[in-house]
C-alpha cells in the first residue's frame, strides 16, 4: 500500500515538492521497519555523560530524574556528512512518454534526497547544470536550506544541451570537503568522457553515485511505424524506421548502458539505472546504503 | 444476375473520396521530438514502403466499403440455383430419339452430350434419364446412380416417329408434379422446327424448372425425301393404276433425282426428275404391275443425302379381280345404268363390275355376292329380294337408293322403312330449280367430290331423315343425300334419280368423283390406305366384334399381340416404319404400310426467339406459382452484401484505429 506512494505516477498527482519529498520519505521509512539491515541515524546509539558546552536540548531528562546525573542522548545520525546533487537540466531531460518526464522524475528523486538529508541533519547542496551551470547551491545545513533547495528544483526547467565538462570543472572549485556527490542526469554522453569527467571528484575522497534516469521507451522505443524524430537537444531531425528502433537501437543503447556501468565501477563510482516508472525507494535505498558505508 | 435499384450505383461517385484523402493528397508526417538521436541511424527506403503499403490498404479497404455500400442498396439478386438449392434439383436429360435424329452422327453426338451432361452433375444430385419422339420414355427413375445413368443414355435408338416438344413439356410437367423438385432439363435435340407442337402454350414448362439446350447441330442439313406416295389400295386393272409421287427438298440445291418404283424388290419403272431449290416436284408412274395378292411396293429416290430413311415411301397394293355391283332398275329406266357404269368406267382406279337388273329379274339373286347394291329409283321390289337385301345389309352390306318419282309413290322406302313425305317439283324455267345448299364435307362420299355448285335439281323426294345423317341438303333446307346405319351394314338415300331428268347431276364432272367415291365405301375400299403414318392406329375390330381374334405381322415377322391383346385390342399403334400384315375381327385380310412422319425430313431448326421464349416459359410458370418459390427462384444478394460491408466496415476501423494510435503515440 504504502509503496503506491512511491510510484512516480502517483506523485505526479502531488502538487508541491516538499509534499511529495515528505510523501516519499516517510513511505520509505516506514517501509524499512521490516528491514533490519539497514541502520536509521536518528536510532539511539548510547548515552554521553555531560560536559559543559554540550546542548541542554540533548540532554535525557528522564535519565537525570531518575539518576540526578546529566547524560546526554546520542544518535548515530549525528555523523554527518554533505550532500551535493548534480542536476542535469538539459533538454532532453524533458522527454517522456507517459506522464512524468525525467525531469520530474529526477526533480522527485532529488526532492526526497534533500529531505532525507534534511531529516539526518546532513549539509545538501545542488548543482543545475546543462552546458553551463545554471544555478549553484551550497551545501549546508542552515534553516531553510531545504526549501531553498527544493525552490531550486522546481526552477530547474529542461533547456539547451549537455556539457559535463564546465559544469564538473566549476564543482570542483566549490567542494572543497568531502561528501557525497550524486549525479542525476540522461548520460547522452560518451560513456567514458562522463565518467572521466566525474572522476575525479572521486579521487578528492567524495562518494560519487550516478542516478541514471531514462524513460522506458528510450531503452526500448515502441514504434510501429516509420516516424521522424527530432533531437530535443540538437533539432536535428530523422526519419526512423520501427525495425531499427526494434532491433538495432535496444543493441546499442544496452551497450552503451553497459559500457557507462562498468566504467563506472572501474572507477568506484555508484552507478544506477532508474528508469522512470520505477519507485522511488530503489534510488533512496541506494543513497542510504552508501551513506550507511561512510559512518 | 441483375439489380432492382441499380441507379444506386450513381454512389459510386463516392469512390473519388478515399482516391482524393489517400492518393492526392499528400500525407504530412509531424516529426515528434526525441530526447537524442545519438544511437539511431538514418533509413528511409523501408519506412516510405510501409507507409504507402499501409496507406494502400486503408485506401482499398476505404473503396471496398464505398462499392459495397452502393451494391447493397442497388439490390443485386441472381435467378440462378444455390449449390443447396442444386442438391434438391432433379437433374432431366431428355434426348430426342425422333426419326430426324438418323441423320448423320446426330444420336451419336447427343449420347456424348448427355452423358457430359450426366458427368457435370454433383454427386449427390439426383438425376433422370429420358428420350422423347412423339411420346416420352422414361428410362430411369430419379437416381445417384450413375452407371445406371449412364447405362439408359446407351439404350437411346433413335426410332421412326415424328419428335414432340408438346408431349416433352406434358411429361417434364408430369415429372415435376410427382418429384415435387425443381427440375433442372437438359435437352439434347436437333431442335427441329416442324417438332414444335401447333399451340405454343403445350410447350410450357413446369414452375421451377429450368430449360437449358443442347443442340446437336449447328445448322440445318439438305435432305430431298419421298414426302408423299398416292397409290390405290387396291387394283383390278394394272394398266389403270396411277400412282402419284412427290419428292420434295429442303435447304437443298435444284438438282436432279432417279426416281423409282419398285415392287416386291423388283423396279418397275424409273424416271429422272428435277427437283427445284428447296421446292417439290411431282413424279406420275401409270402402271403398278404387280401379281394378284397384296404386294409390297415403295417409291425409292437416290438422294445422296445423310438421311437415306426418308428416300423411300412405303406403300401396300392388293390385286385383286374387279368388285360386283348390283344395279336394279326399272325397265323404263335405262339412263340411270348407263350414267352410273360410265361414271364406274371412268374412275381411273375401278375396279367395279356394274351387273344391271330389271326390278323383277331380281326374284332369285344372293345379294351378298354383291360388294353394294343399288336401287334405283324402283317402285316395288320382290318381297324375297327385299328380305334379302335387309339381311344382306343387317350383316354388314351396303346399300345405295336412288329416291325418284317412282319412289316417292311408295308410303315408305324398301328396307330402311323410312317414310316418304313427298316429291317436289321445281320448274326447269325461270330458274326455280334447286340447288345444292349444305354438305359435309367429312364424308367420304362428299370428301373429294365438293364441288356441286352448278348441280341442278328439279324434282326430289321428300323423306323424314330422322336419327340419320343428312350428307347433303338443298337450299330450302331438303335432304338430298342421307346415310342410316342398320345394324352392322349401311344404307345411302340419294333423294333424286341418277338420270339426267330429275337434275342434271350426271352432266357435271363431278358425278364422276362423287359415284366412284361413293362405290369405294359402300364396297369398304374406301378405309383401305395403301400407306399410313408411323404412330397412327388401325382398326382391328369394330365395338361389337367382341371375342374374335386378330392378328398382326409386324415388319420383322413377329405377331406382337398377347393372347389377350389379340381377343380384346381394338386398334394397334404402328411404332416403325414397315409393312404390317393384319387380320382383323370381321375375318378380312389387310396389309398396310407405315412410313415416318415426313415433317421428320425437314431438318430447320427453330428460331432462337422460339427457344428463348421456352425457356422463358419457366420463370414466368415460377414468377405464377407461390411467393415461396419465387422467393427460392430469385434469391436476393443484399444480405451479403450488406454482411459484406460490415466486415470490411469493421475491418477499416481497425486498421485505422491502429494507424491513428500510432499517429497518436508517435505525436505523444
Amino acid at each position: 500500500m504504502l509503496q503506491r506512494f512511491l510510484d512516480p505516477a502517483v506523485l505526479a498527482g502531488i502538487s508541491g515538492l516538499d509534499l511529495i519529498a515528505k510523501t516519499v520519505v516517510q513511505g520509505f521509512i516506514a517501509g524499512l521497519h521490516r528491514s533490519p539491515d539497514f541502520g536509521f541515524s536518528q536510532e539511539f546509539a548510547e548515552y554521553r555523560a555531560y560536559t559543559p558546552g554540550d546542548d541542554l536540548r540533548h540532554v535525557d531528562w528522564n535519565v537525570y530524574a531518575r539518576t540526578e546525573r546529566a547524560y546526554l542522548k546520542r544518535y548515530r545520525g549525528e555523523t554527518n556528512t554533505r550532500l551535493t546533487l548534480l542536476l542535469d537540466a538539459s533538454s532532453s531531460m524533458g522527454y517522456s512518454s507517459h506522464s512524468v518526464s525525467k525531469i520530474d522524475y529526477a526533480r522527485y528523486l532529488a526532492a526526497s534526497l534533500f529531505y532525507l538529508a534534511n531529516q539526518q541533519r546532513d549539509a545538501a547542496g545542488m548543482l543545475v547544470f546543462d552546458d553551463e551551470v545554471r544555478a549553484f547551491f551550497r551545501p549546508s545545513t542552515r534553516q531553510g536550506q531545504l526549501m531553498r533547495l527544493l525552490h531550486g528544483l522546481e526552477g530547474a526547467e529542461p533547456r539547451a544541451r549537455t556539457d559535463f565538462a564546465k559544469p564538473f570543472l566549476h564543482v570542483q572549485d566549490f567542494l572543497k570537503r568531502r561528501g557525497l556527490v550524486v549525479v542525476i542526469s540522461d548520460f547522452y554522453e560518451d560513456p567514458e568522457r562522463a565518467v572521466r569527467t566525474v572522476e575525479p571528484l572521486h579521487f578528492r575522497g567524495n562518494d560519487l553515485v550516478l542516478f541514471h534516469v531514462l524513460d522506458p521507451k528510450e531503452i526500448r522505443p515502441a514504434l510501429r511505424d516509420p516516424v521522424i524524430l527530432v533531437d530535443m537537444e540538437t533539432r536535428e531531425s530523422m526519419e526512423v524506421a520501427p525495425e531499427y528502433a526494434h532491433v538495432e537501437y535496444p543493441e546499442k543503447f544496452d551497450a552503451h548502458v553497459a559500457l557507462l556501468k562498468e566504467k563506472a565501477r572501474r572507477a568506484g563510482i555508484g552507478y544506477f539505472l532508474l528508469p522512470t516508472d520505477r519507485p522511488l525507494d530503489e534510488a533512496l535505498r541506494e543513497y542510504l546504503g552508501i551513506r550507511q558505508g561512510r559512518m | 444476375m441483375g439489380f432492382l435499384a441499380p441507379w444506386f450505383f450513381a454512389g459510386l461517385a463516392a469512390l473519388g473520396l478515399p482516391v482524393y484523402i489517400h492518393l492526392l493528397r499528400r500525407h504530412r508526417t509531424t516529426p515528434q521530438p526525441f530526447s537524442s538521436l545519438m544511437f539511431f541511424e538514418r533509413r528511409t527506403q523501408s519506412s516510405i514502403r510501409h507507409r504507402r503499403l499501409r496507406y494502400l490498404l486503408l485506401w482499398a479497404l476505404r473503396m471496398l466499403l464505398l462499392f459495397l455500400l452502393a451494391l447493397a442498396f442497388a439490390n443485386p439478386f441472381v435467378t440462378g440455383v444455390s449449390p443447396a438449392e442444386r442438391e434438391r434439383t432433379l437433374l432431366v436429360v431428355a434426348v430426342d430419339a425422333s426419326f430426324s435424329m438418323r441423320e448423320g452422327d446426330r444420336l451419336e453426338r447427343a449420347r456424348r452430350e448427355a452423358v457430359r451432361v450426366l458427368g457435370g452433375r454433383s454427386a449427390s444430385g439426383q438425376a433422370q434419364v429420358i428420350a422423347f419422339d412423339s411420346q416420352v420414355r422414361v428410362l430411369t427413375q430419379p437416381t445417384v446412380d450413375p452407371g445406371e445413368l449412364r447405362a439408359a443414355v446407351e439404350t437411346i435408338r433413335a426410332g421412326d416417329a415424328r419428335g414432340s416438344y408438346g408431349e416433352l413439356g406434358r411429361a417434364l410437367r408430369s415429372i415435376a408434379q410427382s418429384s415435387r423438385l425443381p427440375l433442372e432439363v437438359h435437352l439434347i435435340s436437333d431442335m427441329q422446327k416442324s417438332s414444335l407442337p401447333a399451340s405454343f402454350s403445350d410447350l410450357r414448362l413446369p414452375a421451377q424448372a429450368r430449360l437449358t439446350p443442347h443442340p446437336v447441330v449447328s445448322r440445318p442439313a439438305p435432305n430431298w425425301a419421298v414426302e408423299n406416295v398416292a397409290a390405290p389400295g387396291s387394283i383390278a386393272d394394272p394398266k389403270k393404276a396411277r400412282v402419284l409421287a412427290t419428292v420434295a427438298g429442303y435447304q437443298t440445291p435444284a438438282a436432279r433425282r432417279n426416281v423409282s418404283l419398285v415392287a416386291n424388290n423388283r423396279v418397275l419403272a424409273t424416271k429422272s426428275v428435277d427437283v427445284p431449290a428447296g421446292g417439290r416436284v411431282a413424279v406420275e408412274f401409270l402402271t403398278l404391275d404387280v401379281p394378284y395378292g397384296f404386294n409390297r411396293a415403295e417409291v425409292r429416290l437416290e438422294s445422296g443425302d445423310a438421311l437415306r430413311e426418308d428416300d423411300r415411301f412405303l406403300f401396300a397394293v392388293e390385286r385383286s379381280d374387279p368388285r360386283r355391283v348390283l344395279f336394279v332398275h326399272e325397265a323404263r329406266d335405262t339412263r340411270a345404268a348407263l350414267y352410273f357404269r360410265a361414271a364406274l368406267a371412268a374412275a381411273a382406279e375401278s375396279s367395279f363390275l356394274l351387273e344391271e337388273v330389271v326390278v323383277e329379274q331380281t326374284a332369285g339373286l344372293q345379294p351378298a355376292r354383291y360388294a353394294f347394291v343399288v336401287l334405283s329409283d324402283v317402285l316395288s321390289l320382290p318381297a324375297a329380294f327385299e328380305d334379302a337385301l335387309r339381311q344382306y345389309v343387317r350383316t354388314g352390306g351396303s346399300l345405295w337408293i336412288a329416291a325418284g318419282a317412282a319412289s316417292a309413290r311408295r308410303p315408305r322406302l324398301p328396307v330402311v322403312d323410312e317414310a316418304v313425305l313427298e316429291s317436289r317439283y321445281y320448274a326447269r324455267s325461270a330458274e326455280r330449280f334447286q340447288t345444292v345448299g349444305n354438305l359435309d364435307p367429312a364424308h367420304p362420299s362428299i370428301r373429294r367430290a365438293g364441288r356441286w355448285e352448278g348441280v341442278k335439281f328439279y324434282q326430289v323426294t321428300r323423306l323424314a331423315p330422322g336419327q340419320a345423317r343428312v350428307v347433303a341438303r338443298l337450299t330450302d333446307g331438303t335432304p338430298l343425300l342421307v346415310e342410316k346405319q342398320v345394324t352392322e351394314g349401311r344404307v345411302l338415300v340419294f333423294a333424286s334419280t341418277f338420270d339426267n331428268i330429275s337434275n342434271d347431276f350426271p352432266l357435271h364432272p363431278v358425278w364422276v368423283p362423287f359415284v366412284e367415291q361413293t362405290a369405294r365405301y359402300l364396297a369398304g375400299l374406301e378405309s383401305r390406305a395403301s400407306n399410313i403414318t408411323v404412330d397412327s392406329f388401325v382398326e382391328l375390330r369394330s365395338v361389337r366384334e367382341k371375342g374374335v381374334a386378330v392378328e398382326v405381322i409386324d415388319p420383322e415377322g413377329r405377331r406382337p399381340l398377347a393372347l389377350k391383346d389379340a381377343a380384346s385390342l381394338q386398334t394397334y399403334q404402328l411404332m416403325r416404319e414397315g409393312y404390317y400384315e393384319l387380320r382383323r375381327a370381321n375375318g378380312r385380310h389387310g396389309m398396310v404400310a407405315a412410313n415416318p412422319d415426313r415433317r421428320e425430313s425437314d431438318l430447320t431448326t427453330m428460331a432462337e426467339e422460339t427457344l428463348a421464349l421456352w425457356q422463358k416459359t419457366g420463370a414466368e410458370s415460377a414468377a405464377a406459382a407461390s411467393g415461396g418459390a419465387e422467393q427460392r427462384r430469385v434469391r436476393g444478394l443484399w444480405w451479403y452484401a450488406m454482411l459484406a460491408v460490415l466486415a470490411t466496415a469493421m475491418a477499416e476501423s481497425l486498421f485505422a484505429n491502429r494507424y491513428l494510435h500510432v499517429e497518436e503515440e508517435e505525436a505523444a
